[in-house]
């Protein structure tokens, strides 16, 4: 059984040097994207995908619940934003927090009724309630706007004191949700490896031993998953910002398919930096091989069954064992540095 | 007062499809313990693969292609309800030696995979047919209407759920009264057991997972025509599929045939009263049975648990 092996054994340190160095990456980013003939847009899809991965690997990494329904809280976020906008007030604050707060009740309901289950179990009925609110969203016309989409949601500027900034421009929607990203990063490589993160970790090794040694194991499971249903809330949120618009699509089987991919691929199941490796070698791989041809997605699939079948450790693992051989320990980020 | 009638018979024929459709995937649950998340799209390349018998596919412009079309339709009908199916079945052996690197891990790796099987083979139909949607051609004498107690009703659906019971029959009896079946049985029960008794494990877990695909390549072809042809339909298959292996019991054969068809009939009521939510109803029945029996109807432990 693979593990998660980048924890390190004591208490870490809040900032770690691979943090500093997607942080240079990240403020770098604006002038990166046109140097290599990509777009502004592709830096803020990326921040937001990370985050909504990192919140995800919570789940999926660390507790070893597989969640197959998680587009669902991204969409219900991105609705919850929107309708916030529309109905309540044009605020940036108000906003994040609605969604996040519409996505963790959702996500709180669904886990108190997924928490005493295990395994394939788990997983299946993950994707039941999934498509429960993917179909909520399509049909539910006069909220969400059925199939068209929830238009018109507008950027509200940042406001920080007597600070205001525009987050209309492309490039100052992108640093804000970096900054969000860098936030989510630092606080969940915290709780990762906090006393709450390691009995996470237990869960996944052998959730009965988990419960003998006393852990009331299903709160521990309602808990990550109310938690990593907020954070795809808060990159729901980003995601109406930027498209301003929400859709169904969102919230599909596909979609929600498509996080577990990028997870996996980039070795969530043995580090916490996969979901990020993954995410950007996700769409680094859609731009420039859908470039090239039109059928990128079944290149995509192929890679994907051939890491299952093969690597299962993702991209991360790769890197690790390749660590492992040389002397010098590469730190896990570098290549994240290239992918970018 | 609505009449109710004719929604309750639409649903019963619709549980009959999904019943079909559930068949091959509980097989292939029960004895491989892997969830196919793939099942949808081998329903899919069943069904692609008649629609290219029936409508002489690559062939079409060549002599060939000619004398093909000019074979009545019921008889390139037959043959499609046959060499798609098989089609399929050889598909699914390809995914099955793909699944190998998998067996004795957790059984999310055999999802994962399946997952992205899915993607491809979704992939690959866009590729190989296009992207449209497309109708299969159905012979007269099986696509017509008639009126029953001053209601149109399409023959089709009587034949497909004639069909679906046919089949179900001759899985039954081909897991019931066959020394091929028993084995299959004992491997859901106990596949070190059936090695240790000097039975080519690997080959089983082939025929087994190729005959699951046969039968989701049947399904296919025979519930398209409803359902309409088009490159997602695999994805929009497997879901009520697998809805109906958790409620009925995972691995459990009359498990998922009642599963099927209380979704059918829960969708055919729904519709009645409210078409645009009648998907809905499925997923309800979903929460309501797991509910109370967190195995489904008639399942039992299972090492899928774990």
């Amino acid at each position: 059984m693979i593990s998660l092996s980048d924890i390190p054994a004591r208490p870490a340190a809040w900032i770690t040097l691979p943090m500093v160095v997607l942080a240079t990456v990240l403020l770098a980013t604006p002038w990166l994207l046109p140097a290599i003939g990509l777009y502004q847009y592709l830096g803020i899809e990326i921040a937001i995908w990370i985050i909504f991965a990192l919140g995800f690997n919570l789940l999926f990494g660390y507790t070893g619940l597989h969640s197959f329904g998680h587009g669902a809280y991204l969409g219900i976020g991105a609705y919850a934003f929107g309708l916030f906008q529309q109905n309540v007030a044009v605020s940036l604050w108000g906003g994040l927090l609605a969604a996040m707060l519409a996505a963790g009740v959702a996500g709180a309901l669904v886990g108190a009724f997924l928490s005493h289950r295990r395994g394939i179990y788990y997983a299946l009925l993950t994707i039941g309630f999934g498509q429960i609110f993917w179909f909520l969203a399509m049909k539910l016309h006069r909220v969400t706007g059925g199939e068209d989409g929830l238009l018109g949601i507008p950027r509200p500027p940042l406001t920080l004191g007597p600070w205001q900034v525009a987050l209309t421009d492309n490039r100052a929607l992108f640093y804000f949700a970096a900054a969000l990203l860098m936030l989510v990063l630092v606080l969940g490589w915290r709780l990762a490896n906090s006393p709450f993160g390691r009995v996470l970790q237990a869960i996944r090794q052998n959730e009965i031993r988990a419960r003998f040694v006393g852990y009331e194991v299903w709160r521990f499971k309602w808990t990550v998953f109310t938690l990593s249903a907020m954070l795809a809330g808060l990159a729901g949120s980003l995601l109406a910002m930027a498209q301003q618009s929400a859709y169904p699509d969102v919230m599909s089987l596909h979609q929600s398919g498509l996080v577990v991919m990028m997870v996996l691929v980039g070795g969530g199941l043995v580090s916490f930096w996969g979901p990020v490796l993954g995410v950007i070698f996700y769409f680094v791989a859609r731009d420039v091989l859908g470039g090239l041809t039109e059928t990128w997605l079944l290149w995509y699939g192929l890679i994907f069954m051939a890491m299952v079948m093969l690597r299962p450790e993702g991209l991360a693992g790769m890197l690790q064992s390749l660590g492992r051989r040389s002397p010098r320990h590469p730190q896990n980020a570098t290549p994240a540095t290239e992918a970018a | 007062m609505i009449d109710l009638l004719p929604h309750i018979i639409n649903g019963l024929t619709l549980g009959l499809l999904f019943a079909l459709i559930a068949l091959g995937f509980t097989l292939i649950v029960g004895v491989m313990e892997v969830i196919n998340l793939a099942h949808g799209s081998l329903f899919a390349l069943g069904a692609y693969f008649a629609l290219t018998v029936i409508g002489g596919g690559w062939f079409a412009g060549t002599p060939f292609g000619a004398w093909w079309l000019s074979l009545p339709l019921g008889l390139r009908y037959v043959l499609a309800l046959a060499i798609g199916p098989a089609l399929a079945g050889l598909a699914g052996m390809l995914l099955e030696l793909c699944l190998r690197p998998t067996y004795g891990k957790p059984p999310l790796y055999g999802l994962l995979l399946t997952f992205g099987a899915a993607l491809v083979v979704e992939e690959l139909i866009r590729l190989v047919w296009g992207t449209g949607e497309q109708n299969l051609a159905l012979p007269q004498s099986i696509n017509s209407a008639f009126l029953l107690n001053g209601m149109i009703f399409s023959s089709y659906r009587f034949f497909a759920a004639g069909f679906s019971i046919a089949a179900i029959a001759a899985v039954w009896l081909f897991l019931e009264r066959t020394s091929t079946g028993a084995v299959i049985k004992a491997g859901a029960h106990d596949s070190e057991m059936v090695r240790a008794l000097g039975y080519d494990l690997a080959k089983l877990r082939l025929l087994v997972f190729g005959f699951g695909a046969g039968l989701a390549g049947l399904a296919g072809v025979v519930m398209v025509p409803i359902w309409g042809l088009r490159p997602h339909v695999g994805v929009d298959i497997v879901i009520p599929a697998f809805l109906i292996i958790v409620i009925g019991g995972v691995g459990s054969f009359w498990g998922a045939v009642i599963a099927a068809l209380l979704v059918g009939l829960a969708m055919g009521i729904t519709g009645a009263y409210a078409a645009a939510w009648a998907t809905m109803s499925m997923y309800l029945l979903l929460i309501a049975v797991l509910g109370f029996r967190s195995r489904g109807l008639l399942g039992r432990k299972s090492a899928l648990e774990n």
